[in-house]
């Protein structure tokens, strides 16, 4: 079936030597797509706008296509053709297969990815899927109330910080949409704002902040609670509050008020909303949305996450719209099932419950945990990704591919829902993923893998 | 070339005057040709069509497919999606998927082709969810998309109405469409949202003023709808205008219609604009379908689209961000929110509709009216604001009450007695024909779209077909069409599906001067979080793009 993938401009195609050119940055959640770079001499000669944890990865790239490296089969350098053949071989074979990865992969890449696992009746996971599945639960047990980041640069004159250190780790953030940023509803920029910072010690954000609270990360989940009920009227007792939260009461209770006092706030947070223990991710996420939820029955309020680098949202997205559930999906029965802590792959994976993997992009593999990496290495596994990272050489089957953003245009969603043209500054000397998967697709047919029921009836 | 003859069929082709006449139809590349001369003359392919009745594929003018917001309810919901009933299996090269109130891409395709319909539009996406909501398209097989684009709350529109340029506003609405690569404009609750995002007075009149911008939700609407006419855009402007799902809110659904005396207009999902009572008394709500239709009998540039509301259990989800907040609160169920940065956003909850429920009972009573009070079919359009209402996959059952009197009947006596005294639908004894069922889901919402080549079976249209077996099941009838034909293919085949082309995305095509496109992209990289570049879309960005031609203006 055509499925309408898009073939896009790199910004290759008219840079001429000295010329400066725009380009989307991927390095964190900001996703900047204002960044300008000179090109001079087959080089990145400037990155004009970028911050400066992205100009040392961007300064010095080269514009012209790298060597064609060649695909591996068992340590084997062989051609393309051959590869394809024996890795659909495998999946073909497959009766459980992990389809894992996509942290920088196109939006493109993902809908074939998808496709894939429909096809062999696979577990998919794709972008990251620790902080993506209690943000989901939570999401899925009382919703979410966000917005994208254009309405926090216009409007937002409250804006917290929530246990995360955005000037360390998103160096645009507050210049492009938060704290600094002069917006419709906001002209003076940062003096008409003010910004909190809540976090278990004073850092770079923290400096910058108006009103700083100190909490420790096993206590973050109690202060949430006591803000909700507070914003909510609920009459609380101070001594048990500090006792819980480590805070006085009247901390709390003037930080309720400044954030009932916005005309529009905006709360930021990392993928696991806070940095207290992952098991409460998932209540720590549900408690802000029921806070911000409180909050906006008396002003507007909107919570957004920090996001991170690559394109982990894009994939989420991608996967829901195809099948209907995120971060993962089972396929194995021939319809899209999703059960959180039961058939995720990185719990198959760890558990030793599957028969053969594709790992898609390298920072897939920089995530596994050791034991995971250990049963990888008893089962026949592709490794899609860069000729240089560790995992080429470990897979049983290794496709080098084109990256995103280097040397690959497509699309990208930041952590806000906005999709953006990422462009590519070299052609290509490897296939992208996305054309692996197609390849796949192909060698792997049909297969006889017809589950049950056809027609537009079923379901019915 | 490849072509198909459908032979000795009971055609229903409204649009061309045909009413059950047996005759051929032929396809040739895609499109409806006139017959050979040549009586000997053999189709690739020939159906035999005897008995069968044979209309045009189905066109939904409002549903809601694609995009954030779609795909938003998707995640939250996934209680919907479990289960072997609510899924459909990978079969061959198709692709597997889940249903629920809003199903997954491919399955969507799979859906509305399964009931005959190979057109859908996707009636609220904001400009800057454009560049998702075509990515979501590729991925939705065997219908036709297009969408109408977001714009009564938008920025750029309310600064050039503020300044009282309306050259401005014309332009701005064709860059903004262009950008977007949409079909139709767009206007939710206009400035209603605006205003609820800044924190100020509710709009609940057409004269209230949205606060820093100063305009009304008339110079809004009244704005745009010249835009459109002036640029002889195929649909007119549809509105979703103010206070929907309020008590007493037909007052100002009858005082936006007059606004818009003079221009053309669709209102969309009319049955939630059409409540009597007060806000202050919402128990006094009744039904008050009648004053709003004899409005729309007597003026001929108004058209308007049901929003039926059907039994069970759905979710709501509408660009109208304080309508979301205030349903939310109301079910005290989950909300998902997502303000859109230059316009509008989103609120999604989910919804049960019972038959036990007065106010449910009402809805739903008032819908049918809607369809039997409107004396001409050509300008009331079947949908159910998919998935407010219902999901679209209950146009069958929606269509066997049309059909029959006695049915309804049954129906409305299951419910409360104050639905039988609140409304007037028992006294409504009028019953659709198979031909002006055929007007209301695809002969009409085509002509309501400005869509020449669909809704109709003449030559030059496309080869857009659906085949029923005749069927005193109405419901059943139009549950399972025999054969549905996309585009000369055979798609559908006594409910299997045989293949699934991607279909086409329509969008108009507009002539944008560099002028106005640095004016818009200075404006705009003052106020947006992204860089102007990434904000216009091309055509690589499109699932099978088609500009649709657009009437002469005038
Ligand atoms: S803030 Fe993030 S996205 Fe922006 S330039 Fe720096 S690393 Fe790149
Ligand atoms: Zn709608």
């Amino acid at each position: 079936m055509p499925n309408g993938l898009i073939s896009r401009k790199s910004i290759h195609d008219d840079a001429a030597s000295g010329s400066s050119t725009s380009y989307t940055c991927t390095h964190c959640g900001c996703l900047c797509d204002d960044l300008e770079l000179v090109l001079s001499e087959g080089r990145v000669v400037e990155a004009r706008s970028a911050c400066e944890t992205a100009r040392p990865r961007l300064v010095g790239l080269s514009t012209t296509p790298a060597a064609s490296p060649s695909p591996r089969v068992q340590g084997r350098e062989v051609g393309r053709e051959q590869a394809v053949t024996e890795a659909a071989r495998i999946l073909a074979g497959s009766r459980a297969a992990l389809v894992m990865g996509f942290r920088r992969s196109t939006n493109e890449t993902v809908r074939t990815g998808v496709a894939l696992a429909d096809r062999i009746g696979a577990t998919i996971e794709v972008g990251d899927e620790a902080a993506s599945w209690p943000r989901l639960a939570a999401m899925q047990r009382v919703g979410s109330v966000g917005a994208t980041l254009g309405e926090v640069k216009n409007r937002a004159d409250v804006v917290v910080f929530w246990c995360a250190d955005p000037m360390t780790t998103n160096p645009r953030h507050g210049e492009r949409y938060s704290a600094d940023v002069e917006g419709r509803f906001v002209p003076e920029g940062r003096s008409g704002r003010r910004v909190v910072v809540v976090d278990e010690r004073p850092t770079a954000t923290a400096g910058g902040a108006d009103v700083f609270l100190k909490v420790r990360p096993e206590a973050e989940l109690n202060v949430l609670l006591v803000l909700r009920a507070l914003v909510r009227e609920v009459p609380v007792d101070a001594h048990r509050v500090e006792e819980a939260t480590g805070c006085s009461l009247a901390d709390l209770q003037g930080l309720a008020e400044l954030l009932q006092g916005a005309r529009y706030g905006a709360w930021f947070s990392g993928g696991l909303a806070g940095r207290g223990p992952i098991a409460e991710a998932e209540s720590r996420h549900q408690t802000v949305t029921g806070l911000i939820r409180e909050l906006n029955r008396k002003t507007r309020f909107v919570a957004v996450g920090l996001g991170e680098a690559g394109n982990s949202h894009g994939a989420e997205s991608v996967l829901a719209w195809q099948s209907g559930f995120a971060p993962g999906v089972d396929f194995g029965v021939g319809f899209p099932e999703s059960l959180p802590g039961e058939s995720t792959a990185a719990g198959r994976l760890a558990r030793g419950e599957f028969d053969a993997a594709i790992l898609v992009g390298g920072p897939a593999y920089d995530a596994l945990p050791e034991g995971s990496r250990a049963r990888l290495a008893t089962r026949p596994w592709i490794f899609l990704g860069d000729r240089d990272h560790e995992a080429f050489e470990l897979a049983t089957i290794a496709l080098p591919s084109a990256t995103a953003g280097i040397d690959e245009a497509g699309t990208f969603t930041r952590v806000d829902g906005v999709s953006l043209p990422v462009r590519a500054l070299r052609p290509a000397s490897s296939p992208t993923e996305g054309e692996w998967i197609d390849a796949l697709m192909e060698a792997v047919g049909l297969s006889g893998r017809d589950a049950g029921a056809p027609g537009s009836e079923a379901g019915r | 070339m490849s072509s198909l003859r459908i032979a000795g069929g009971r055609i229903i082709d409204p649009a061309n005057g045909v009413d059950d006449r047996v005759g051929d139809l032929w396809i040739e590349d895609g499109r409806i040709v006139a017959a050979p001369a040549d009586p000997d003359a053999r189709a690739d392919r020939t159906i035999d069509a005897r008995g069968y009745v044979v209309m045009p594929g189905g066109v939904d003018v409002h549903s809601h497919i694609a995009g954030s917001k779609v795909n938003a309810a998707r995640i939250m919901r996934p209680e919907e999606r479990r289960g072997e009933d609510r899924v459909m299996r990978r079969w061959r090269g198709f692709r597997s998927g889940t249903i629920g109130s809003v199903p997954s891409s491919f399955t969507t395709g799979y859906q509305y082709a399964g009931l005959g319909y190979t057109t859908a539009v996707d009636a609220a996406i904001p400009p800057l969810g454009a560049r998702h909501a075509h990515a979501e398209f590729g991925d939705v097989p065997l219908v036709d998309k297009a969408m109408l684009v977001l714009m009564g709350n938008n920025h750029a529109i309310l600064d050039a109405l503020r300044e009282d340029d309306p050259a401005r506003v014309q332009r701005t609405v064709a860059w903004l469409l262009d950008s977007a690569k949409g079909f139709g404009v767009k206007a939710v609750n206009p400035g209603g949202v605006e205003q609820w995002k800044q924190g100020g007075g509710r709009i609940a009149g057409w004269d209230d003023r949205v606060d820093h911008f100063d305009v009304s939700p008339r110079q809004i609407v009244v704005a745009l709808a010249k835009a459109v006419d002036a640029l002889g855009l195929p649909h007119p402007l549809h509105l979703h205008g103010l206070n929907l799902g309020l008590p007493g809110n037909w007052t100002h659904a009858l005082e936006g219609m007059k606004a818009l005396d003079g221009h053309r207009v669709h209102l969309a999902h009319v049955q939630f604009h059409s409540y009597g009572g007060t806000p202050e008394d919402p128990g006094g709500i009744d039904a008050q379908v009648g004053p709003l239709a004899d409005y729309v009998n007597t003026h001929a540039g108004i058209t308007v689209d049901v929003g039926q509301v059907m039994f069970g259990d759905t979710t709501s989800m509408t660009a109208d961000g304080p309508t979301g907040h205030y349903l939310a609160n109301l079910l005290g169920r989950k909300w998902y929110n997502h303000d859109v940065e230059q316009e509008d956003g989103c609120g999604v909850s989910p919804i049960e509709y019972q038959d036990k429920n007065f106010i449910h009972g009402l809805q739903w009573a008032i819908g049918l009216e809607w369809f039997l009070r409107v004396e001409d079919p050509w300008r009331v359009a079947m949908s159910t604001d998919h998935p407010n209402g219902a999901s679209f996959r209950s146009y069958p059952d929606v269509i066997a009450l049309l059909m029959d009197k006695n049915l309804r009947d049954e129906s409305l006596a299951r419910l409360p007695e104050k639905v039988r005294t609140r409304s007037a639908l028992g006294d409504l004894s009028r019953e659709y024909s198979l031909a002006e069922i055929a007007i209301v889901t695809r002969a009409g919402p085509a002509r309501i779209l400005g869509l020449l080549h669909k809704g109709h079976l003449g030559p030059g249209a496309d080869g857009d077909v659906t085949i029923y077996a005749p069927d005193d099941d109405r419901r059943r009838m139009f549950a399972l069409p025999r054969w549905v034909i996309k585009g000369g293919e055979v798609v559908v085949d006594d409910g299997e599906l045989r293949s699934a082309p991607i279909g086409s995305t329509l969008f108009t095509e507009l002539e944008v001067d560099a002028a106005t496109r640095s004016e818009m992209g200075r404006k705009l990289a003052a106020e947006a979080s992204f860089h102007p570049s990434s904000f216009g879309l091309g055509l690589d960005d499109m699932a099978e793009p088609r500009a649709v031609s657009r009437p002469t203006p005038g």
